[in-house]
């Protein structure tokens, strides 16, 4: 039944461009490059109680690299290019990380809005490199002899890395790794006194943090095709934040599915621009006050399970 | 403060800096640190009380101003008038988001109550866009625009003005904190909330009573600030370096907020004389992290240490 499901879930993904106009395909992309982030955020504050404030910046610095990595050296193959967002992103993750351990709860969530307002004015100010406020166009990702040209192929692309990406994160939680970091979440004390490495956990599910979110960085420079600094304010991340809460806090799924409800809606609002922080502010009250747990608790709701 | 185009500064790196101009810096730093103060006190009030951070403490202040300034408008009031009726919107935003809003997710974590509050944000900045667009509009002030000169040194009326009412504003809320029964509950509250409970408080009371003055508290500051920076749906983005001010004075502490509001005011205006100019808006960030790595207590404030 499980697989079943499965397997029809990946045809559908596979079908997608074909059954689909040109630009859902872009939204699609986008979606699915949001729910890799939106995972990202989700093993750091669903799974460490560490609520960040500065996502954007971090795929500010994704994507940048990958852009950068892509313009100097155009043939390099695009999953060298993402491994390199990925390594740099977790690398300044882990910078962020370790001073941020004697932080919680709104420190932490001050310092990370801090961390996003400086990548932000980083990027302006180093124009020699990012090119500050003109932007900077990335040229397409190269696999092996192939341009990733066209919509359909960045969609493949980043529907096999987000695949990659969620059933390594569904798998994290079954690992040592993992099981340390649920315990984080249940109690720090009981988990230390299990011997849990309080510090090198939580550092490092910042630096995971990072990976996931400088990957999907990577994405986003391709998929959007160009990147300026405003793109990563600081509502972006609150939108991330929205995303998981909607989303529902520790569960994969329910980051897909926040990540997804709300890149459409934020998509279907294009329209209406000055609506949208007032309606995404109501779903972030609203789905705090009387949803807690967000669309994953409410599913298993649904389906008889206690939530 | 960001983005109002009337940098604090006529003056640019390489050129030596005269005492005189010296003096004109710091004393409009101590003008913007007196606002960052306000606003650091503000987040303390509410902070002490429902030990979370208000993250629509801006919009508040920017939505009260609104309505103070188009009231008045349709009415003809003097500038008394306009300050009043934003004070009393205020009162009225801040008690009626804590009863609301607030009061039902006080079972919840922090966590929760603070996400709420960004939500909070988003809507009333949204609100007011629609309601009054996102424009700039000059606002009345108090003060007038002749420089004052001492000797070689030119001071603006409105930086002295700001700062002289901040300063009485404060003393005024220490009067309230330590001389009155609803000042001491506070307190009381912000110490120990089950034994304020024992000893009769009324914690709910306290809780309403905290969104609202730090509601009011903040309708003044945008008022004192609002000639400077325009009034506009995107000043509520002062709050931002309230928060800094309040950390660098370590959370919770009245004092610590005015010291530190002063010190990033001052600390803001003087980096662009030796740094370059492009880092002048990350300042009060690298600022913040700085202060959270060293001192996490703030630069006044005792280190908090934490029993497991």
């Amino acid at each position: 039944m499980r697989r079943a499901a499965l397997a029809v879930g990946l045809l559908a993904l596979l079908a997608w461009p074909w059954a689909s106009p040109r630009y859902f395909v872009f939204l699609a992309s986008l979606s699915v490059v949001n729910a890799i982030v939106a995972i990202g955020l989700n093993l750091l504050s669903g799974y460490t109680n560490q609520l960040s404030f500065g996502h954007a910046g971090f795929l500010a610095v994704g994507a940048y690299t990958a852009a950068l990595v892509t313009t100097r050296w155009p043939d390099t193959p695009v999953v060298v290019t993402l491994a390199v967002a990925a390594l740099v992103t977790g690398l300044v993750g882990l910078g962020l990380g370790v001073p941020c351990l004697r932080l919680e709860g709104l420190y932490l969530a001050m310092a990370t809005l801090a961390f996003g307002f400086v990548v932000v004015e980083a990027i302006m100010n180093l124009d020699w490199l990012t090119r500050g406020n003109d932007g900077l166009r990335v040229p397409a990702a190269r696999l092996g002899p192939w341009a990733l040209q066209s919509d359909t192929a960045r969609y493949y692309l980043v529907v096999a890395v987000g695949v990659v990406m969620v059933w390594a994160a569904l798998n994290l939680a079954r690992t040592r790794t993992g099981r340390a970091l649920l315990a984080i979440r249940e109690s720090e004390i009981a988990a230390q006194a299990s011997g849990v490495h309080l510090a090198r956990y939580k550092t490092l599910a910042f630096a995971i943090s990072a990976v996931y979110t400088g990957v999907a960085g990577g994405l986003f420079a391709f998929v959007v095709g160009f990147l300026s600094p405003d793109a990563f304010d600081v509502f972006l991340s609150v939108d991330y934040v929205a995303m998981i809460i909607v989303g529902g806090l520790g569960s994969v799924p329910g980051s897909i599915a926040g990540a997804a409800l709300l890149t459409v809606l934020n998509d279907s609002l294009a329209g209406f621009q000055s609506y949208r922080p007032l309606i995404f502010g109501t779903l972030l009250i609203l789905s705090l006050l009387f949803m807690p747990g967000g669309v994953a608790r409410a599913f298993r709701f649904l389906k008889g399970e206690q939530g | 403060m960001r983005g109002d185009g009337r940098g604090p500064l006529p003056l640019r790196g390489a050129r030596p800096v005269t005492t005189a101009a010296l003096v004109h810096v710091v004393v409009s730093g101590l003008a913007t640190g007196s606002i960052y103060a306000l606003m650091a006190i503000s987040l303390v009030i509410i902070f002490n009380a429902t030990r979370t951070l208000n993250f629509a403490q801006g919009e508040m202040l920017m939505v009260s101003s609104f309505v103070g300034f188009t009231v008045s408008a349709r009415v003809g009031l003097p500038l008394v008038g306009v300050t009043l009726v934003a004070v009393l919107a205020a009162a009225l935003l801040g008690w009626v988001i804590e009863r609301a809003i607030i009061r039902h997710a006080i079972a919840a974590t922090h966590f929760d109550v603070l996400i709420i509050t960004v939500g909070l944000s988003l809507v009333l900045r949204s609100a007011a866009g629609l309601a009054w667009t996102h424009d700039e509009f000059p606002f009345p002030s108090f003060f007038g625009n002749r420089p004052i000169t001492l000797g070689p040194v030119r001071l603006a009326p409105a930086s002295l003005g700001i700062i002289g009412a901040s300063l009485g504003l404060m003393l005024g809320l220490w009067a309230l904190f330590t001389h009155t029964r609803l000042g001491r509950a506070m307190r009381a509250v912000a110490q120990n909330q089950h034994a304020a409970r024992l000893m009769g408080i009324s914690v709910e009371r306290v809780y309403s009573a905290s969104w609202v003055l730090a509601s009011v508290v903040g309708a003044l500051a945008g008022v004192l600030i609002a000639p400077v920076i325009f009034l506009s749906s995107k000043m509520g983005l002062v709050a931002i370096n309230g928060f800094i001010a309040a950390v660098l004075g370590g959370f919770g502490s009245m004092p610590g907020a005015v010291v530190g509001g002063m010190l990033l005011g001052v600390l803001e205006n003087l980096a662009p004389l030796y740094l370059p100019s492009g880092i002048k808006y990350s300042v009060p960030f690298l600022l913040l992290i700085a202060i959270l790595l060293v001192r996490p207590g703030g630069v006044v404030g005792r280190t908090v240490r934490r029993k497991v």
